[in-house]
């Protein structure tokens, strides 16, 4: 599904992704790890295109990313994130509909209400439909702008396949929620086969639990990838965020 | 409420008071005259009764005239608060009126010696071309050279600094004007629709009917840029691109509307906030309501100004400010907006 | 400063009210005259031929009876139906009125509009233009009186100034009321050609007819005399206002007390009175 070729990612003479090479399979979520400061966030917006790459190529399905306008990517591309902004009061369902925005001209189609409704019932903010966002409590925003980003790929558009991007969308969340939202994701994947999953997330747990592919970024470069089970060892984490660990990564 | 009945109510609203506003002024004039004035006009037959030249040349032209420059300020308020995310923002910040009448300084100024002269259309032009330079200025400076993205913050002080430029030019005009010129300068900063004539409201009704439906265009794009520029270009709105046609929507129709009637402030202020509070920020709904509210105001001040105290007339500009500060005051100490 | 413009032109709206709210009483006439100019108003006034003139600008303000008159506002500010609901047959005005669109407007409606001669702003040019509306009012014999008692008072003026050794340098200061700020008359002025008249001269010399008061301009003239309008008089001489006007408080003038009071009207257009006002003005600038 998505393929980045020798990317380097350039900025004020800084390197902050130096030659990174991959492919990321369809129906998988993969996760990338690494300390702060190791290209992470840098390489989710190479691959959302909110970067262009210095040198390299980004591809999707074989497509270079630069060759897709900003509104076709945005009808199968959706990115998690843990922004709540929102600067004029709006409603929640007005919030969440914006996921579709993409998907239609002028007026909203039955089918993009209808998957609102859906979207909002999966996050349980539909019974805040009408309330005021900006009312709302930090977690629930967040639940809401999950809603608006589900919304946007919920369904396959014009046949290309999906591609669900996490740009640290767990840092805000207390334990309950990133264990729920993570299943939220493994359960649309399991239901949609088409879907790529792409991720930055911090915890190594739910990285060990949650991901079929993991990425260790060191210094702006790739320092493993592969199967968590292969790539999670005490000798990697050690050298990469010089932190000594036992094998622990159960949690039910 | 739903937005249909706000557009009905609006709507009732704006004719009846436009009916009203062309009725009453400063001289007397009977239905029968109006009515008069009306058939003859339809006719084409030339009219002769003096009561009935006035309505026709003056009140009607003047009435209208209001109606669309209220609409065009409103929704430059909409799109300009939208842009820049900003509930602070109205059209005036990003230089659009400080140089509009900057231009209209300099023709009042230098207008004869340069022998600069189009007629009536002059003055109009020479703010037009203020408001589009001085917003072109505040754009172009406000662009980063190193990334490419324009920052909404160094827009915001760039057109403070660019107004301040150009309002102390219109402050060094005005000191080196001869006293009559000095006194058109102030006239013209306090707005007045009372110089209203039909080749310039055909004119300012199309460039509005236009400016209308193209930002109408945009309002989903708008709605998106609340996320946020980054979310919104993940929805798939070019920031860049939106920020140029939108202010120059905005430029174009601002200056337009300023250039026949002067600057006229708090109406793209006010309007947005009033509507925000009725129906919730979606811009889809703020901008036709907003051209309808603005226009409502608009009247209701033009109509204010000629009667608080007939036969004399208050500059608009006056009535704008004293029916728009309080009501800002009031709207800001609720406690249900939020910002 | 824009906001300080708008306060105070309301405020002169609205103290100025009470002439607007003045009553027609004229409704009968079948000639009806709008004057817009203050210097035709007081000739029309001493020819003894307002009764057609059913409304006048605001700073048409001698005699005191013309305050009774409706108003139609201010004369760079006009509102074309403002003058019309006076439904007026003609229209006097001097070339100085405004906005433009109002003109156009009053022109494409065809409303009679009349001018009387520019003459020059003399004695000689006053004289002119008693004797040509004294004709057009059809009060010839009123004109020459005027004209004949214009001359007198002159000549007498003329012969005092002569007894005077000193010519005293005096500063007239004017509250701008368009622009809302204090301004000095020039030696380019109307009232520097009467200060002249009546043996003194004026402080302050300038390409235009006002400037702007500035200490700069207040030190550099350093004043035996100052003479402030009216309107800034009253506005600044309650509390003794006048001394914080920038620079005033160190000029010779304000330490021998010698600030005065004059009417607008007496000092910024020549007219029938202008004798009277040159001998006004003599007494003013040669105190004891």
């Amino acid at each position: 599904m998505v393929t980045i070729e020798n990317v380097t990612y350039e900025i004020k003479g800084k390197l902050l992704v130096k030659d990174v090479s991959a492919h990321f399979e369809k129906g998988k979520i993969n996760l990338i790890l690494g300390p702060n400061g190791a290209g992470k966030s840098t390489l989710i917006k190479l691959i959302s295109g909110e970067l262009k790459p210095t040198q390299g190529n980004v591809l999707i399905e074989k497509l270079n990313l630069q060759q897709i306008s900003l509104k076709e990517l945005a009808k199968f591309r959706a990115v998690l994130s843990q922004s709540l902004e929102l600067s004029f009061p709006l409603n929640v369902h007005e919030v969440v509909l914006m996921g579709r925005y993409p998907h239609f001209e002028g007026k909203a189609k039955a089918i993009d209400l209808e998957i609102c409704e859906k979207s909002m019932e999966l996050f349980d903010v539909k019974e805040m439909k009408n309330r005021n966002y900006l009312t709302l409590s930090g977690g629930e925003k967040q639940r809401v702008q999950f809603a608006r980003v589900f919304a946007q790929i919920w369904q396959l558009s014009e046949g290309k396949s999906r591609l669900l991007l996490l740009d640290e969308p767990l840092t805000f969340l207390d334990l309950f929620y990133q264990y729920n939202l993570m299943k939220k994701i493994r359960a649309f994947i399991n239901s949609n086969p088409d879907l790529t999953v792409i991720g930055v997330v911090h915890d190594i747990n739910i990285a060990a639990k949650f991901s079929d592919s993991i990425m260790l970024l060191k210094d702006s470069k790739i320092f493993d990838f592969g199967y968590p089970n292969n790539v999670l060892t005490e000798k990697n984490i050690f050298e990469v965020f010089k932190v000594a660990i036992k094998n622990c990564f159960e949690i039910e | 409420m739903k937005s249909n009945s706000i557009g009905i109510a609006f709507l009732f609203l704006l004719v009846l008071l436009s009916l009203i506003s062309a009725k009453y002024g400063a001289v007397e004039i009977s239905h029968q005259e109006i009515w008069n004035a009306f058939t003859h006009s339809l006719q084409g037959t030339e009219i002769n009764n003096l009561n009935e030249r006035i309505f026709i040349q003056i009140r009607l032209p003047r009435v209208i005239m209001g109606a669309f420059v209220g609409a065009a300020l409103a929704v430059g308020g909409v799109l300009m608060q939208a842009l820049f995310r900003n509930p602070i923002v109205e059209p005036g910040l990003v230089g659009t009126s400080s140089g509009a009448a900057f231009g209209a300084a300099l023709y009042f100024v230098l207008g004869a010696t340069l022998k600069l002269n189009l007629g009536e259309w002059t003055l109009p032009l020479a703010a037009c071309i203020g408001g589009i330079v001085s917003t072109t200025f505040v754009f172009y400076l406000s662009q980063s050279k190193k990334s490419n993205k324009s920052s909404v913050v160094s827009l915001l002080l760039t057109g403070i600094a660019i107004n301040a430029l150009f309002l102390s030019g219109v402050g060094f005009l005005s000191y080196i004007a001869r006293d009559p010129q000095a006194r058109s300068i102030t006239f013209w900063n306090l707005g007045t629709l009372s110089g209203s004539y039909w080749e310039a409201l055909y004119f300012v009704i199309g460039v509005t009917v236009v400016c209308l439906l193209l930002s109408l265009r945009y309002a989903k794009q708008l709605n998106a840029l609340m996320l946020g520029e980054q979310e919104a270009q993940l929805l798939g709105v070019s920031i860049r691109q939106l920020k140029i046609k939108v202010l120059l929507i905005n430029v174009i129709m601002v200056s337009v509307a300023t250039a026949f009637v002067g600057v006229i402030g708090f109406v793209g202020l006010i309007v947005p906030h009033l509507l925000r509070m009725l129906h919730g920020s979606d811009n889809r709904f703020l901008i036709w309501a907003g051209a309808m509210l603005g226009a409502l105001v608009l009247t209701a001040s033009d109509l204010a100004a000629r009667l608080l105290l007939s036969p004399a007339e208050l500059p608009i500009g006056i009535v704008t400010s004293i029916i728009g500060v309080p009501i800002f005051i009031v709207l800001l100490r609720r406690t249900n907006y939020f910002f | 400063m824009k906001n300080n413009i708008i306060i105070f032109l309301l405020a002169i709206q609205l103290t100025s009210c009470g002439r607007f709210g003045n009553q027609d009483e004229k409704k009968n006439n079948e000639e009806r005259i709008v004057c817009i100019s203050k210097q035709y108003s007081e000739i029309i006034f001493a020819l003894g031929a307002q009764e057609n003139i059913v409304a006048v600008d605001l700073s048409s303000t001698y005699p005191t009876e013309i305050k009774q008159l409706p108003t139609i506002g201010y004369h760079r500010a006009l509102s074309t139906e403002t003058i019309l609901s006076m439904k007026p047959t003609l229209i006097l005005h001097d070339n100085n009125i405004g906005p433009e669109h109002v003109v156009n407007q009053l022109e494409e409606l065809e409303i009679p509009m009349k001018t009387f001669g520019d003459y020059l702003p003399t004695i000689d040019g006053t004289d002119s233009l008693i004797r040509e509306m004294g004709s057009y009012f059809r009060k010839e014999k009123e004109a020459a009186l005027l004209c004949k008692k214009l001359k007198t008072d002159m000549e007498k003026a003329l012969a005092e100034t002569k007894k005077y050794s000193k010519t005293p340098k005096v500063l007239i200061i004017h509250f701008g009321r368009a622009s809302n700020v204090y301004l000095v008359m020039t030696q380019k002025s109307t009232a520097a050609k009467m200060l002249e008249w009546a043996g003194g001269v004026m402080a302050v010399n300038d390409k235009r007819g006002m400037k702007q008061l500035s200490p700069e301009v207040v030190a550099a003239a350093n004043p035996d005399i100052i003479l402030l309008t009216d309107f800034g008089y009253d506005r600044l001489s309650n509390g003794n206002e006048i001394e914080k006007l920038p620079g005033i408080s160190s000029t010779k003038a304000f330490r021998n007390n010698h600030i005065f009071r004059i009417e607008e009207h007496d000092l910024v257009y020549l007219g029938p009175r202008t004798g009277e006002n040159v001998l006004l003005i003599q007494k003013l600038i040669h105190p004891q």
